[in-house]
């Protein structure tokens, strides 16, 4: 799969292993799991001293080699417990639930030069794939290209944008990095990106709008759309920022700066923390995205779903142009969007109930999808990504809760099998679906375990 | 797998309760300033029993929580520097029965929360960001039914314990026993500064174990760390006494590691 000049870096041989497994909100119930056999040429390989061995990354990154500079090692930062009775120790787990393959989040596709890109939390990678690639029968297809490991800054991965003329990709972190990344489209293996951008912290959605060359991105707790140049890079403040309580931005995840009708479009969960949302000047030195200053406390809320749009120049607290909310959307954890300028629609991936829906751009109030996909033939299931090739009619889907993205007529509706599917990981091959989780609990009435992402 | 809008969860639960007694499970959403109780075994977007939600609540950003069986009663973190103690059976709009907070609490920013109904006590994993690894992060012990702003009847905190950045905590009852999950990384909040990088092996984190009775800069009693474990940055933690096990979440691998330690569950011999 992955070669790093023959060198034998961490990804090197990931494909070939047991993957264990969002970036997203789901309370997973696993139950007496243990690793299944793998398939494949490394079937004698225990998945688990697969994924002990995969926690050593950088101590692997610099045995073998890949890392841009030498690294002596460094003292473990340890207090002095030698005097000290301690039981335990480094113990080896005796199960492991995780999963070894790539998780697909967001998916970008670029037609003018045949390559689709997709963002990889789980293993916190970047995959490119020739647009055309399809999966036979139940193999997974080898990608062009993939971008991983300690150079290359990336933790939990969320959205991702192209820019065809730069030949450059841009992804941010929604945890732990804090950062806007952008890589050549040549990228492969444990690179530096080319440029790095601080953002707030739970960044989600990414997109450029090559019109005015700038950059939307969305922020979920702080509750905000930041716009940068799109050339900013290090500490650069953003331009301006849509944020306040007239905005109705609640927890937004996907958006879509839409260059021909200068608009930007925003996908949100509806969630409202207990704090009134911060006054919408511009601000952004701290990664919360505010200036630390607290605001009142007016306690939470649970709004609907909704897709909000606002003018291209809108800046603070200003109330949407449009807003599609209500019960006949079906909206439910709506995801990515993507904008079909030329036929005047919206695709938003609904994660909660496994659907795309496509709605008129135009859309306000309480509007009914244009079409839906959804069912049991289309293979969507828990839908992270979504983008729309009109040059090339078709629609595509990134599946969180399969190891697989699928390619649609555009115009498709109901319940359709896709045109064509592409599987990052042999037919079959379970995701668990864990994306940064925070917490685990013991249900010891059905002897499960219990982990919210 | 419980998922979707109408089941009101959202990223950012850093906190997780499955009460037995009724079969119910019982969670913060830092994102909705809310505590959801769900059932047992729901699955899907079932919504949940009960939500504890609103301005009288003070909930803000709640991180996480506990549930005193014993005693009925929610303990939960406010996201504002705060503990807040609700009826088991609250929902809606309401005050909390008691608020533990205020400078001679050294209540900060709270990542765990456990009650150990048999010694009457209140154990909060405590976070004091100081943007580097000089750690003032504790673990505070209050009487179980302390309210207002009263000082913490032990703190375990201090180099020698290495607590740098602490995450989901729980009490084994039956031994007195506190397991901590430490992520042994720090955050800093401005962009000029540098983050820890996750794939730095040398600063990763561990499972610690201390006694409920200890107090002050002291090592813990019992460990899960160093590279057989596979723990690179752990943020939560469980037990399952009955069968010696430790179950841990890990928030850069993404993988949940089951530990088989007997001897992690006697009682550990005292200082």
């Amino acid at each position: 799969m992955l070669d790093f000049d023959g060198r034998v870096c961490i990804l090197s041989a990931m494909p070939r292993r047991v993957l264990l497994a969002l970036a997203g909100s789901v309370l997973f119930g696993a139950l007496g799991w243990r690793p299944a056999p793998t398939a494949g040429p490394d079937a004698r390989r225990s998945p688990l001293r697969s994924l002990v061995a995969d926690q050593r990354l950088y101590a692997l990154e610099r045995d073998n080699g890949c890392l841009d500079e030498p690294v002596g090692a460094a003292p473990q930062a340890w207090p002095d417990w030698a005097a000290a009775h301690i039981t335990g120790g480094d113990v080896a787990p005796s199960r492991v639930v995780s999963d070894p393959y790539p998780t697909l989040h967001s998916v970008a596709v670029d037609a003018e030069h045949d390559r689709v890109v997709m963002t990889d939390p789980n293993r916190h990678a970047i995959w490119t794939y020739e647009r055309t690639a399809a999966s036979k029968g139940k193999d997974a297809v080898t990608a062009l290209a993939g971008v991983r490991g300690p150079s290359t800054g990336m933790m939990f991965i969320a959205a991702v944008a192209l820019d065809p003329q730069a030949r450059e990709i841009y992804t941010v972190d929604n945890d732990i990095g804090d950062r806007m990344m952008v890589f050549p489209y040549d990228a492969d293996g444990n690179v530096k990106p080319t440029r790095v951008l601080s953002v707030p912290h739970q960044a989600w959605g990414v997109s450029i709008n090559p019109a005015r060359k700038e950059i939307a991105i969305s922020v979920e707790g702080p509750r905000e759309i930041a716009v940068y140049a799109q050339n900013a890079s290090g500490t650069d403040r953003p331009l301006r920022m849509i944020r306040g309580p007239r905005t109705g931005l609640g927890d937004p995840h996907g958006v879509v700066f839409d260059g021909v009708n200068n608009e930007i479009v925003v996908a949100n969960h509806g969630n409202q923390n207990g704090r009134q949302t911060a006054p919408g000047t511009v601000t952004g030195g701290r990664r919360g995205g505010g200036d630390g200053a607290e605001t009142p406390i007016v306690g939470g809320r649970f709004e609907e779903p909704s897709i909000t749009v606002y003018p291209g120049e809108a800046t603070g607290d200003v109330a949407p142009a449009r807003r599609i909310q209500g019960a006949r959307t079906g909206l439910n954890w709506p995801m990515a969007i993507s904008i079909d300028a030329a036929h005047n629609e919206v695709a938003v991936a609904n994660s909660g109930d496994s659907s795309v829906r496509v709605f008129r751009r135009t859309a306000d109030g309480d509007a009914a999808p244009l079409r839906v996909i959804k069912g049991p033939r289309t293979g969507i299931h828990g839908p992270m990504g979504v983008t729309i090739d009109a040059n090339n009619d078709e629609l595509w889907v990134a599946n969180y809760g399969e190891h697989t993205a699928l390619v649609f007529a555009r115009a498709a509706a109901g319940d359709v099998a896709p045109k064509r599917i592409l599987r990052n990981a042999p037919e079959g091959s379970p995701t668990v679906g864990f994306g940064n989780p925070g917490a685990v609990a013991y249900d010891s009435k059905r002897d499960e375990i219990l982990v919210p992402n | 797998m419980i998922a979707g809008q109408t089941a009101r969860v959202s990223r950012t639960m850093h906190g997780l309760y499955y009460d037995a007694k009724h079969d119910e499970i019982v969670v913060p959403v830092a994102l909705g300033g809310a505590i959801l109780t769900l059932a047992g075994g729901a699955n899907g977007g079932d919504p949940p029993l009960r939500v504890i939600q609103g301005p009288r609540t003070g909930l803000v950003q709640p991180d996480t929580l506990y549930v005193d069986v014993l005693h009925d009663e929610i303990v939960a973190d406010s996201g504002n520097d705060s503990v807040l103690i609700f009826p088991r059976t609250g929902a809606g709009d309401i005050e909390p029965v008691r608020r533990l907070g205020g400078p001679k609490t050294h209540i900060s920013n709270i990542y765990g929360i456990a009650v150990d109904a048999v010694h009457n006590l209140i154990v909060i994993g405590n976070r004091i960001d100081t943007g580097g690894r000089n750690s003032q992060d504790a673990i505070l012990v209050f009487n179980r039914t302390d309210t207002g702003d009263v000082a913490p009847r032990a703190m375990i905190s201090g180099p020698r314990t290495g607590i740098i950045k602490i995450r989901q905590i729980v009490v084994d009852e039956d031994r007195g026993q506190i397991f901590a999950t430490i992520k042994n990384n720090f955050e800093n909040y401005e962009f000029e500064q540098e983050r820890p990088s996750p794939w730095n092996p040398d600063k990763t984190g561990f499972i610690g174990i201390w006694s409920i009775a200890d107090n002050g800069d002291v090592p813990p009693r019992g460990v899960i760390k160093g590279p057989a474990t596979g723990l690179v940055w752990p943020a939560g933690v469980a037990i399952n006494p009955a069968s010696h096990e430790v179950y841990a979440i890990d928030s850069v691998s993404n993988a949940l590691f089951m530990f088989r330690v007997p001897e992690l569950f006697r009682r550990m011999e005292t200082r």
